[in-house]
């Protein structure tokens, strides 16, 4: 693996130019994938719907990929991104991935070049579950990210079926009957290794090395590689500027997104996280940051900590349960 | 590497010493050495033909009645290794299929990616299929086997309402008749689909069953006078592809430069009028059949004087032009068949000319259409500042892909010889069957 300070002097492919929201951890996954894809290989994304396009690749702004402002002579610095339908990174991309095998394995092609499909929750888990299912069940060398912010950003924060638990939404508003999101959230860890991906990760950038590491595995490996990357969204989540990479490191820690990395066929591997609910910090001090949880929790003046609000012991203990759930299946899947 | 071989273009860098195309066309292994004649239906010979063109290395598909064994045509012969390094690759759904083909298309500019579908198959890629329309993608190929869309009732038999709605996707699309036509059309469209003033994807389509599944004479050229005909067509892409390039596909854009790209899409596709007549009569030149044109004069003089004009498309056009004669004789008027070959862009200038002299064109619309038509629709704006303007008579026949038969032709051509006595100019619709005027009843 290369060394950090090595990956932060490289070329990223994301470039300064768009119109992400300041403090958006998309931006920050972007910068990170995008130095280390530059690797000495021509690196190809497919893009779905979500914010991480729309905010991209706006003409006529500048268009915020590519590695620096000249065309490089060197065409593995080269790069080629594209968005088609929302839902359609993973096809798209394994598309672009069979027609470099072929032309490679033709000989027309001297070196592969590696492809990266990137959207966001609702474009892969939701409308494009099936195709990213599919894509991953046909194991294409492809390097799958999908940027989980729990709801579709993009349309106004609407509620989308990873978001979590008790979280107000623009469709899931708090009223005096629902205290916001009741649908447990969907299982896309399992579902991506029972679709059979070779490598199944979830990694933030907020554990950097965590998740340079995961990146070039999935880069340098063979089959798919699918990265769910948990991005707090500064606008949909409603926290404090500067509290993005806190919030993702909590988010980890209190077991909401754990980091965790699992090889086909290999035990899967918890990480920054306590399987022990004493050990972990209470999940109030991930959901008293944000005031899309402001009705279930509130700040505590004498202790400096989050509180339970009286009458929402029961909707915080389900979203306790769901966590704990969560982690021993995630211990337990094989 | 070479930076002499960095070529700046409007779309960003092409690297053209990336890709070898030449080991492309050297991993190409012919199906026919030589010409052959043999018996295909129409779905074998839309396989055949695409698959003999060395730049399709690649296929995708799904199932459905009635194209299905075009994709179990290409499947078998791809997996028997007699054309070389080919792929297909069999996706969970059409939607699945039409984004494959965009992200393989996009990726090397220069090779053919096609399918092959049918009605809600169609339907079902429909998002992606707008997007490819104006994608500049020339070098995607839909093979459409024409069947009914809707699913209420279901019925799997062929009239053309998949394609007519999807007029609006953006493609070329163009109807064929009789299997050797089908086959001569999509070795031909991929020129034009990639013709560096068209770049737009293409649609070759032809009636289920009536088509798809009646066998015929095929005479099946020789791989290599295919390649050499292709290759005075389709020169290196001048823009670079994901592979070779330094370059972004699918931007979005503000409303204010939305015009300039849709102007754009619509100068490309206005070019069709001038280059699809020129790579038909380089084919025709080349193999000695007809080749593409936007319309086939299947029984037309050259003088262009008729008094009823037939305007239909598919093989019950067939029909219509074996009756010619005697309905001629029959009613007293001179009748002359077209045949639409050029669905989008629809040609109004070369009907407007054919249909000059006329007194009336029955328009013969076999889709369902709430209005006049599809076809009648065009028809009439085609004939709408002629000096004389003909009557426009619009039947419907052949719904759900039933027969045309000699009873109802014979059945609208009185209708309209009597609406061209009366002097009507557009009268209502009728709905014919087996030689019944079902509606108005
Ligand atoms: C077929 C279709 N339905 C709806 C939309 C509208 N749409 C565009 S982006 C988006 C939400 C994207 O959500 P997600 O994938 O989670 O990414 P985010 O915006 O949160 O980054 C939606 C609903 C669309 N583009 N296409
Ligand atoms: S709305 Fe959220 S996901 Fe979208 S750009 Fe802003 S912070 Fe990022």
């Amino acid at each position: 693996m290369a060394k950090l300070v090595d990956v932060l002097q490289r070329d990223s492919c994301f470039q300064p130019g768009s119109t992400l929201c300041a403090g958006c951890m998309e931006s920050i996954a972007f910068q990170n994938i995008g130095k280390l894809t530059d690797n000495g290989r021509k690196t190809i994304f497919a893009l779905g719907t979500f914010c991480g396009e729309v905010s991209t690749l706006q003409y006529p702004n500048p268009v915020a990929w590519g590695r620096g402002e000249e065309t490089p002579d060197d065409w593995t610095k080269s790069f080629g991104i594209m968005h088609h339908v929302f839902e359609s990174a993973p096809s798209v991309a394994e598309g672009i991935a069979d027609t470099a095998q072929q032309l490679f394995e033709i000989g027309a092609l001297s070196q592969q070049v590696q492809v990266c499909s990137l959207s966001g929750d609702g474009g892969a888990l939701s409308i494009g579950l099936r195709t990213l299912l599919h894509t991953i069940a046909r194991g294409t060398s492809l390097t799958i990210f999908v940027l989980i912010n729990e709801i579709f950003a993009n349309t106004g924060f609407q509620y989308s079926p990873t978001t979590s638990l008790g979280s107000e939404t623009s469709t899931t508003p708090v009223s005096e009957l629902l205290p916001g999101n009741m649908t447990p959230p969907i299982d896309y860890l399992g579902l991506a290794v029972t679709a059979g991906a070779q490598r199944v990760v979830q990694a933030s950038p907020a554990h950097p090395k965590f998740f340079n590491r995961m990146v070039e595995q999935g880069l340098s490996g063979s089959g798919t590689t699918i990265i769910f990357v948990p991005s707090p969204c500064i606008t949909g989540w409603k926290y404090p500027d500067g509290e993005t990479v806190h919030l993702a490191q909590l988010a980890c820690e209190t077991g909401f997104f754990p980091c965790y990395a699992k090889e086909r066929g290999r035990p899967g591997e918890l990480k920054f996280v306590e399987l022990d609910a004493t050990k972990r910090p209470p999940i109030e001090a991930f959901l008293g940051l944000q005031r899309r949880f402001q009705h279930l929790v509130r700040f505590n003046k004498a202790t400096g900590t989050y509180d339970i609000r009286p009458g929402q012991e029961e909707s915080v203990a389900r979203i306790r349960d769901w966590i704990q759930h969560r982690l021993e299946q995630l211990q337990r899947l094989a | 590497m070479e930076p002499s071989t960095i070529i700046e273009t409007v779309a960003g860098a092409r690297y053209d010493h990336v890709i070898d195309l030449e080991k492309v066309r050297a991993a190409h292994r012919a199906l026919a050495s030589v010409q052959t004649i043999r018996e295909a239906d129409g779905n074998a010979a839309a396989a055949y033909a695409s698959l003999q063109m060395w730049r399709a290395i690649l296929f995708a598909g799904f199932p459905i009645t009635p194209s299905t064994k075009w994709l179990e045509t290409v499947s078998a012969v791809v997996r028997s290794g007699k054309v070389g390094a080919k792929q297909i690759k069999l996706l969970e759904a059409e939607h699945a299929v039409a984004d494959y083909m965009a992200g393989a298309a996009a990726a090397c500019r220069d090779l053919i990616v096609s399918t092959a579908t049918s009605s809600v198959g169609l339907d079902h890629m429909t998002e992606s299929t707008r997007s490819l329309g104006a994608s500049g993608l020339g070098n995607v190929m839909l093979i459409n086997v024409y069947r009914a869309t809707a699913n209420y009732p279901l019925c799997i038999e062929g009239d053309p309402s998949d394609t007519l709605a999807h007029r609006d996707d953006g493609w070329i699309q163009v109807a064929c008749r009789g299997v050797q036509q089908i086959y001569d059309t999509i070795l031909q469209l991929p020129c034009l689909g990639m013709h560096p003033e068209i770049m737009t994807p293409t649609m070759p389509g032809y009636y289920g069953i009536k088509d798809s599944h009646r066998s015929a004479r095929l005479v099946m050229e020789a791989d290599t006078a295919i390649h050499t005909f292709q290759d005075r067509w389709i020169g290196p892409a001048q823009l670079p592809g994901l592979i070779n390039g330094d370059t972004a596909f699918g931007n979005c854009v503000t409303s204010n430069f939305f015009q300039g790209f849709k102007i754009n899409q619509r100068e490309r596709l206005e070019r069709v009028f001038d280059i699809l007549p020129e790579i038909g009569r380089d084919f025709a030149r080349t193999f000695g059949r007809p080749g593409l044109e936007v319309v086939e004069r299947a029984c037309w003089p050259d003088d262009d004087a008729i008094d009823l004009a037939i305007v239909g498309m598919g093989p019950d056009v067939g029909t219509a032009a074996a009756l010619a004669e005697t309905e001629s004789a029959r009613h007293g008027l001179r009748i002359g068949v077209l045949a639409a070959r050029l669905l989008t862009p629809f040609p109004d200038a070369t009907y407007r000319q054919l249909l000059r002299k006329a007194k009336g064109v029955l328009v013969l619309n076999q889709a369902h259409h709430f209005g006049t038509g599809h076809l009648t629709l065009d028809i009439t704006n085609a004939c709408y500042t002629l000096e004389t303007r003909p009557a426009v008579i619009s039947c419907f026949a052949g719904m759900g892909g039933a027969t045309v038969s000699d009873d109802t032709w014979r059945q609208m051509i009185a209708h309209a010889c009597a609406t061209i006595a009366k002097g009507e100019k557009l009268p209502p619709p009728i709905v014919v069957h087996e030689g019944v005027v079902l509606w108005p009843n």
